[in-house]
This record gives C-alpha cells, sequence and structure tokens, in this order.
C-alpha cells in the first residue's frame, strides 16, 4: 500500500523549503490555500476478499462521485464530470462477476440501485458500459472504508477517513497492468494547514505545489514546482520542478443550470455561461485546431433528450446548440420511467457561442460577457404520488471547450500523475484534444446552493384517485348502455317494418 | 368538422331563386371541386415547406420525420424498424423510398422529400372521388360533389396529409373497400380487406359488417324458388349464412392478410412483428390522451405489484364494449340498412371505446362521415347538428385546456380535470352515435 498526498496552490503562491519542517514520521507546515489530494495504491492481495474477485473479473473499472457542492478546481486537476455516481466497466469473461457488480457497489457506497449490467448500464463502445446515479453523499463509503482499512488500535485512521465527507470528488479505478487499485480523493480549493504522518507499512509521500509558469515553458504546457519528501526516509523536503502537456485547461469562465419556468413536462435547461475571457485559442502555432463549447449531460431516466428533436440545425440553432454529438443508445422515447431499468443517458451537445466581437473591440471583450444556451428535454411519466407532484433532480452537465485537433492521428496525452482516466466525455473526441473546462456554479439565489437543477413533475395524485376505477366503469357503463339502447330501438323498429314489409310482398 | 352551408340539393331560402346559386355552379362539374381540392392541398404543401425552411417550429409532423428516415434504413438495404418507434408496415416505407433519394440539388431534394406528402394528399382526392362514386348511387352528381367536399375541401383532412401523416392512405382504401363491396366486387373487396387490415389493424371491424351485408338475396344468389313455408331450422339457417360470397370475402381477405404478413415476417423477421402488431398489445398507453381509459390505465401501469389483478382486469375488460359495438352490435343491427353509416358508426364506436384516441383517429370516421348526412338528422334538424358539433368541439377544448395546463404549464391536471374531461368527451361521443344510430333505424332502408 501507498499514499501519496498532494497540496497544490495557484501560480505565484508557493512554499519555502524552510517553512516545512519533517520529523520523523510527521511533515508540518503553515496554513496555504491549496487543494489536497489524497491517493492510496493498494495492491491486488491486499484487497478485501469481495473486491479482489470483482476487480480480478472485470477487464476495466472506473469509478468517479462528484459532490454536488461546488467547489473551485486548480490547474491541472480541472477535470470535471457532472456530480453524482459514475462508473465505467468493460466485464471480463465471467458474467457471475459482472452480475455481482451491483451488490458489491451497494455494499461500499450504500444506496446504488442498479440490479445487473446488461438491465441497468448503457453501452458507449461496443463492450464498454457506462452507469450513473444521484449519490448525495459518502458516508457509507467512509463506513466501509473504516471497517476495512483501519486497525481497531488506531485512532488516527478512522478521523483520517472522515475527512473524505469533506471531498469534492472521489475516484476509484483498478489498473490491470499493474494490478493495483488507486483511490484518489481531492478536497476543494480552500485554506489549510499542511500537515502528513507517516504510518507503517505505509509509503507516504507528500508533495507540496503550485503552478509554475518557467520562461522556458511551451504553451500547450504547464509547468509544476514545489517540494516532495518521502515521510521516514528524506529529512527535508527536496525541491522539484516538472512540466508535461495537460489535456485539461482552466478556461476562466462559468455557468449555472437551470430549468426555464414553465417547466411543464417538456422543461427546458438553460446554461447561461459567463465568461471575461469566452474564445480559448489553440495551444501554440497549431491552427489545425478548432474549439468549440461543449455540454456532456448525465440524464437520470426520468427526464431524456430526444435525439430526433436535436437533428434540425434550425431548431438547434433557435436554442444555440450546433449539434447533438452523441447520445446513449437506445434512448425508449415513450416508455414511462417507472417500467425503466436503464439507469439513464448521456448526451453531449456542441452548444453555439455568440459570434466573436470584432477585433478593434478588444477592450469590449475583456467586458463580462453571458450568453446562454437551452436545452430542450423531455420528463417522462412518473409513478402516481399523494399531492400529484414529484421532484427530477438533475445533475449539472460538465461544461467545457474542446479543441480538437483536424487531423486525425494525432498525439494522445502522456500519462501524467494527476490524470484519473477516463470521463466517459474524452472518449468521444479526437486523441490530443484539450479540454477547457468552464466552473459550474450555482444559480444565484438558488435554495441550497447544490450543482443540481431540479423540476417539478406534475403527476396522478393518488389522494384523488379513489374514484377513477369507480367513476370510469360508470361512464362507459352509461356511455355503452345508451348506445345499446339505441341499436336495440333499431331492431325493433327495423323488425315491424320488416314484418310491414313481408306483409306487403304475400299481397 | 367543415359542413355545408346549405342542404344537399336544396338551395338555402334567402337566395333568390332564379339565378342559379354559385354554390351550386361550383359544384356542378367535377373539375372546380378536384382542382381546388388539390389547389389547397398545394397551397398547404408549399406553405408547409416555407415553414420548414424558415422556423424552428416544424409544420411536418413527426411521424413523416419517422416514415422517411426508415425509407432511408430501407434505400440502406437496412430494416426499417432500424428507426426507433417506427411501427409500420414496410410498404409504408417502400412507398416513400423516393424521399431517400438525394440528387445534391436542394430544389429537387425539396421535392423528393416531400413526394410522400404529395402520395397522402393525392390519396385524400382519390378517397374523395370514391366518396362522389358511392354518393352518386343514390343523388345526382352535384349533391354528391357537395358531400364529397366536406372531405376533400376540408381544411383539416388537408392540413393533417400535408404534414405527412399517413392517414390519408387508410381514407381511400376503405373508401376503396367500400366502393367494391357496393359493386358487389368479392375478390377486389376481399384483397382490399386483408391490405387494409395489414396496414392499420382497425380495418378489420368491417368484415363483420360487410359479411352480413352480403346476404343471397344482396348478392342475386338466393334461389328464386324457395319460398318460406316452414319456420327455417337453425341448421338452414346457417347453411344459408355461408354463402359463396362471404367464402369467397373470407378466403381472399385471409389470403392476402396472411400472406403479406408472411412475406413481411420473411423480409424483415421478429422486429416486423414485435413493432407493427404485437407493440399494440403490450403498449401500457399511460401517456394522456381522448380515451375514458387514460387515467385509470395509467393508474394500474403504475403499480402493478398493488393491483396486479385489478390492472389485468382494466386491460382485458376494455376493449369488451369497444368490440361488443364495433364488431357485433352495431354490424348485426346496422349493415343491412345502412352499409356506409354501419361503417361510421363501427369507427366512430371503435376510436370513442378505444383505450388510446388521439385526434388523427378522428379522421377515421370523418371519410366516411359524407355518407351518411345526407340522411342525417343534424342536418334535418340545424339545432341538433349545431348543439352537436358545438358539443363535440367544446368537449375536446376543454380536454385539451386541461392538456395544456399539464404539458406545458406543469400543474398535475390529471385528477380531476383531464379525467372528468375525458369521460365528458366520451359521453358526448357516445350521445352522438346514439343519433347516428337512430337515424338508421328511423330513415329509410337505403337505396343500396
Amino acid at each position: 500500500m501507498r499514499e501519496r498526498i498532494t497540496y497544490v496552490q495557484k501560480l505565484g503562491d508557493s512554499l519555502e523549503p524552510s517553512a516545512v519542517t519533517v520529523d520523523g514520521g510527521a511533515l508540518r507546515g503553515p496554513e496555504v490555500h491549496a487543494v489536497r489530494e489524497d491517493r492510496l495504491t493498494i495492491a491486488l492481495d491486499e484487497l478485501p476478499l469481495g473486491l479482489q474477485t470483482l476487480v480480478t473479473g472485470t477487464r476495466d473499472l472506473h469509478i468517479r462521485w462528484v459532490g454536488a457542492a461546488a467547489y473551485e478546481a486548480v490547474s491541472p486537476l480541472l477535470a470535471r464530470l457532472p456530480p453524482g455516481f459514475h462508473l465505467f466497466f468493460t466485464p471480463g469473461k465471467d458474467d457471475a462477476v459482472s452480475n455481482k457488480l451491483c451488490s458489491t457497489l451497494g455494499d461500499i457506497f450504500g444506496d446504488i440501485s442498479c440490479s445487473t449490467p446488461a438491465e441497468s448500464f448503457t453501452s458507449i463502445h461496443k463492450d464498454r458500459f457506462q452507469y450513473f446515479q444521484e449519490l448525495g453523499n459518502l458516508s457509507h463509503f467512509v463506513q466501509y472504508a473504516k471497517d476495512q482499512l483501519c486497525r481497531p488500535t488506531d485512532a488516527s485512521c478512522p478521523a483520517r477517513l472522515d475527512t473524505l465527507s469533506k471531498a469534492a470528488s472521489l475516484d476509484i479505478s483498478y489498473d490491470t497492468a499493474q494490478k493495483v487499485l488507486r483511490v484518489t480523493a481531492l478536497g476543494p480549493y480552500q485554506r489549510q494547514r499542511v500537515h502528513a504522518t507517516s504510518h507503517p507499512n505505509l509509503r507516504t509521500e507528500v508533495g507540496i505545489l503550485s503552478t509554475d509558469r518557467p520562461k522556458t515553458l511551451e504553451a500547450h504546457e504547464i509547468g509544476i514546482s514545489g517540494l516532495l519528501t518521502v515521510l521516514g526516509q528524506d529529512s527535508k523536503p527536496s525541491p522539484t520542478m516538472f512540466s508535461f502537456a495537460s489535456r485539461h485547461r482552466d478556461v476562466k469562465s462559468a455557468f449555472s443550470a437551470q430549468f426555464l419556468a414553465p417547466t411543464g413536462l417538456h422543461p427546458t435547461l438553460q446554461l447561461r455561461l459567463t465568461s471575461n475571457n469566452p474564445f480559448p485559442s489553440p495551444s501554440g502555432d497549431d491552427d489545425d485546431t478548432t474549439c468549440t463549447p461543449y455540454a456532456y449531460l448525465t440524464l437520470p431516466r426520468t427526464i431524456f433528450a430526444d435525439k430526433y428533436q436535436l437533428a434540425d440545425p434550425l431548431f438547434l440553432a433557435s436554442k444555440n446548440l450546433t449539434a447533438l454529438r452523441h447520445t446513449t443508445q437506445p434512448v425508449d422515447l415513450e416508455a414511462p420511467e417507472y417500467v425503466m431499468s436503464q439507469w439513464g443517458s448521456a448526451v453531449l451537445l456542441q452548444l453555439s457561442p455568440p459570434p466573436p466581437p470584432p477585433s478593434q473591440s478588444q477592450e469590449k471583450r475583456r467586458e463580462e460577457e453571458e450568453w446562454t444556451a437551452e436545452i430542450p428535454l423531455h420528463l417522462r411519466y412518473l409513478a402516481p404520488t399523494r399531492g400529484g407532484y414529484s421532484t427530477v433532480s438533475v445533475p449539472y452537465p460538465a461544461v467545457f471547450w474542446a479543441c480538437e485537433p483536424q487531423q486525425q492521428g494525432a498525439v494522445a496525452f502522456p500519462p501524467n500523475p494527476f490524470e484519473n482516466g477516463d470521463l466517459g466525455y474524452d472518449g468521444l473526441f479526437e486523441e490530443g484534444t484539450v479540454f477547457w473546462h468552464v466552473e459550474p456554479r450555482p444559480v444565484e439565489g438558488g435554495r441550497d446552493g447544490l450543482l443540481v437543477s431540479r423540476v417539478r413533475v406534475p403527476v396522478l395524485d393518488l389522494e384523488r384517485a379513489g374514484w377513477v376505477n369507480a367513476g370510469t366503469a360508470a361512464a362507459v357503463v352509461v356511455g355503452f348502455a345508451w348506445v345499446v339502447w339505441k341499436l336495440v330501438g333499431v331492431c325493433l323498429r327495423g323488425g315491424v317494418e320488416g314484418e310491414r314489409e313481408r306483409v306487403k310482398k304475400r299481397q | 368538422m367543415a359542413r355545408p352551408s346549405a342542404p344537399a340539393g336544396r338551395p338555402s331560402p334567402s337566395s333568390p331563386t332564379t339565378t342559379p346559386s354559385l354554390l351550386t355552379s361550383f359544384f356542378r362539374r367535377p373539375t372546380p371541386v378536384y382542382l381546388s381540392a388539390a389547389l389547397l392541398r398545394l397551397v398547404f404543401l408549399l406553405y408547409g415547406l416555407w415553414q420548414d425552411a424558415n422556423s424552428p417550429v416544424k409544420y411536418t409532423d413527426i411521424d413523416y420525420l419517422v416514415f422517411t428516415d426508415a425509407a432511408r434504413f430501407v434505400a440502406r438495404g437496412q430494416s426499417p424498424y432500424e428507426r426507433e418507434t417506427y411501427r409500420y408496415t414496410p410498404i409504408l416505407a417502400w412507398l416513400l423510398l423516393p424521399t431517400a433519394q438525394a440528387t445534391g440539388n436542394p430544389l429537387v431534394d425539396a421535392a423528393l422529400f416531400s413526394s410522400g406528402k404529395v402520395l397522402f394528399a393525392a390519396a385524400d382526392l382519390l378517397a374523395g372521388w370514391l366518396l362522389e362514386r358511392v354518393l352518386a348511387r343514390s343523388m345526382d352528381g352535384t349533391s354528391a360533389r357537395k358531400f364529397a367536399a366536406i372531405w376533400l375541401l376540408n381544411p383539416m383532412v388537408a392540413t393533417i396529409s400535408t404534414r405527412g401523416s399517413s392517414e390519408g392512405l387508410l381514407g381511400v382504401l376503405v373508401m376503396a373497400l367500400l366502393s367494391a363491396v357496393m359493386a358487389r366486387r368479392v375478390t377486389l373487396a376481399g384483397l382490399l380487406l386483408g391490405f387494409s387490415v395489414h396496414f392499420k389493424i382497425y380495418p378489420f371491424i368491417y368484415a363483420p359488417a360487410i359479411v352480413w351485408w352480403m346476404d343471397a338475396d344482396r348478392m342475386g344468389t338466393a334461389p328464386p324458388d324457395k319460398k318460406p313455408l316452414t319456420k327455417p331450422s337453425p341448421l338452414s339457417q346457417l347453411l344459408a349464412f355461408i354463402t359463396p360470397a362471404r367464402l369467397q370475402l373470407a378466403a381472399t381477405s385471409l389470403a392476402t392478410f396472411l400472406a403479406l404478413n408472411l412475406a413481411m415476417y420473411s423480409l424483415y423477421g421478429l422486429p416486423f412483428l414485435n413493432h407493427t402488431y404485437l407493440h399494440h398489445i403490450t403498449r401500457i398507453d399511460h401517456r394522456h390522451n381522448f380515451s375514458p381509459y387514460n387515467t385509470q390505465l395509467y393508474l394500474a401501469s403504475s403499480s402493478p405489484s398493488l393491483s396486479s389483478s385489478s390492472s389485468l382486469r382494466i386491460e382485458s375488460i376494455a376493449f369488451l364494449p369497444q368490440l361488443a359495438l364495433s364488431c357485433v352490435l352495431i354490424p348485426l343491427a346496422m349493415a343491412k340498412r345502412d352499409l356506409p353509416s354501419a361503417m361510421l358508426a363501427q369507427t366512430f364506436a371503435f376510436v370513442t371505446f378505444n383505450k388510446v384516441c388521439t385526434s388523427q383517429y378522428f379522421l377515421w370516421y370523418m371519410v366516411l362521415l359524407p355518407l351518411y348526412l345526407p340522411r342525417s338528422s343534424f342536418l334535418r334538424n340545424k339545432r341538433l347538428g349545431v348543439a352537436a358539433l358545438a358539443l363535440w368541439v367544446l368537449a375536446q377544448g376543454l380536454w385539451l385546456q386541461q392538456g395544456y395546463e399539464l404539458e406545458f404549464l406543469g400543474r398535475s391536471a390529471f385528477l380531476p380535470g383531464l379525467w372528468l374531461a375525458s369521460l365528458g368527451f366520451f359521453l358526448v361521443n357516445c350521445w352522438i352515435l346514439g343519433v347516428v344510430i337512430g337515424d338508421v333505424g328511423g330513415g329509410s332502408k337505403a337505396g343500396v
């Protein structure tokens, strides 16, 4: 088992080596404004038995949980996904392992409502599957981790794991090549004291880093400098400096999402993008790259986008959209929510920003600008409730500008220490695409400040449903009886007429 | 529903009798009527093209996009059922194959894409012409054209076909079936019946009416010397019922239906069966529509564990009144008196008592309406006619208002608003159906 603790500060914030004291197994430093990332690397044989069978039975497993509370991210830890529980999964040969996946996840995370991959998951590529659901907190996971990781004698272990409940995101992925499970928790950007202690049987590496911009840095690269310490091994932090090409960048703009009123059964999710630097330019002199904004939505099965509606260019343009780039297939356009087992659908929409202002108004461009894009969605019928309404929560989409190389066969980004595997949408772009992330912000004056849009759905009111069966039956009986009565009248009159006719014939 | 401004063949009392009314001279010859009907559709078609090209709100019906997408799949050698929600016979996709062609010239492509609408509009005109022919059996040509104009010059009908709904094809099939029957062309009638049922299922309701109508007397095959001396035994009555014409109709229609289905099944396999037929059995019909059963079905479908026995009852009982009326009682009581009116009443009952009811189903009976109106008390008694029309429109309006509150404003209008509105519309329809039935019994036997 190995542990890596990384504090990442913004550009310009850096710590002198003298500010940090390394004393035996502990590292102490001043209070800094940073994000803290904790990564635990667990070897296969150190895993609990249930997890061992699971990860060895899959060809690829990647879980990412994102909290619904807004948080500020820091370069290069910028990758974003809609808040909730994401799973990307390639099954192995053994179906039994796949079929136990959901119950194992339930043991670990608590309220996971999938049944089996075949029923609940959607397919991304031919054998790769995706699952998403809303998951408000990690409390069940924290309890599970305490039970599995902490020794009864170690009091600091539960306390340390409790800090996970404040994490902004959690990433768990199994590396089949190295046979290790990586668990990475990322905290929000906040003031905190630099502090780490070592544990027996655990190699702990601590990095106190910040973004740097040395003169040698190329435009597509991100520079990092700071201090690295291996607890119990180093007596003082050693300075480090490195740079790498990062595919996740900060576009320094923000967006919020909310449903336009009245929502009805076809609500429109409006994305409101504010931006003082709206047009990321392709890095360097690479002219074969174009940058366009996208929204990646993970929609629970209560709500969906109609790909046929999103095929008409005029309609799309009226909503400030360009194209539907991807949607989960298939999406049932008719079924009510209560008969569906598939988790929902993932949608990638290309947005259509306002045209760039003329170049002479460079000054104006610096000003805060705002533009919107509307995403038309459709609600399914939900199960009846008492009161006649239900609430559907839709996580904020991930919004980013993608700078995609136009030529095929561009080079993929080499792995870097801050990458956590795929995000669901990155695979929908060409290799070498750079993602410039737009920061999600809660709606101003919103109730809870969460990155979730809520919509009230009218459903059948159970409190008033008492008369439905009897009333319908009564109306049908009355209508039917009236029609039959008229038919009987026709037959009786016809009978008399018929008789008269026959009499006439005989005469 | 449009109604003629004046009763057939009678000039309105206010107009001077010396000059023939403009209206009558318009209907004297077929050319002006059919030309205006075609022109009406052309104008709607062109307007639709303009709206589609310039507005995010489309004139073209979503169904037309489904058909044309399916045609595109077929053009690529794939199954039309690759298109989600394509729930029709492959023949429809084949008919629309020209819409899948592309030349690169935008004008030609737009024309090709609209060719399906042109087909549906042409089907409208053909249905109108068949209507006129059937009407002309019992009235002069001018009056027949006046009544046929209720269909031909009806803006609602023209809108539906130029928006790309295939219901107009059903209209022409049903009218062709009726005129074949009236002309005693049994094989043709069987072919048309089998084809119509393959196309849209519901025309199967016409089979019992046509069979009942086709007795030996009517077909001129009754032995002339036979005299009812004694009361015939049930067995001989049954034997008398089985006539060559009836057997011929049953054989040709069944053979057509089965042959078409076998052919389609061999081409497209299970998806054909699932989407064209089985879908109608498994669908749960929970989305709000005019049907009186709608609220109940939504309630039942959402709580299968709670009331599995009762939900099973609703779904399996709901078709009983519908089929009893449209397939047994109305044919028995009405078919021999007035076959076209019986078919109207059957269709009306089928749509009114159906588990799903949307406004495009109204077209199913609208094509038969001009055949009934000449003898209807709605035209004889203006006040009754206006009341019926007003009630029909008002009940629909109430429902639509509740539907708007639900669908666009998000108000939970299912109960009691939508439910009561659908029951109200249902009862209005039942009342109208009762009047239609009463008219057939009250009037003289149709001279057909």
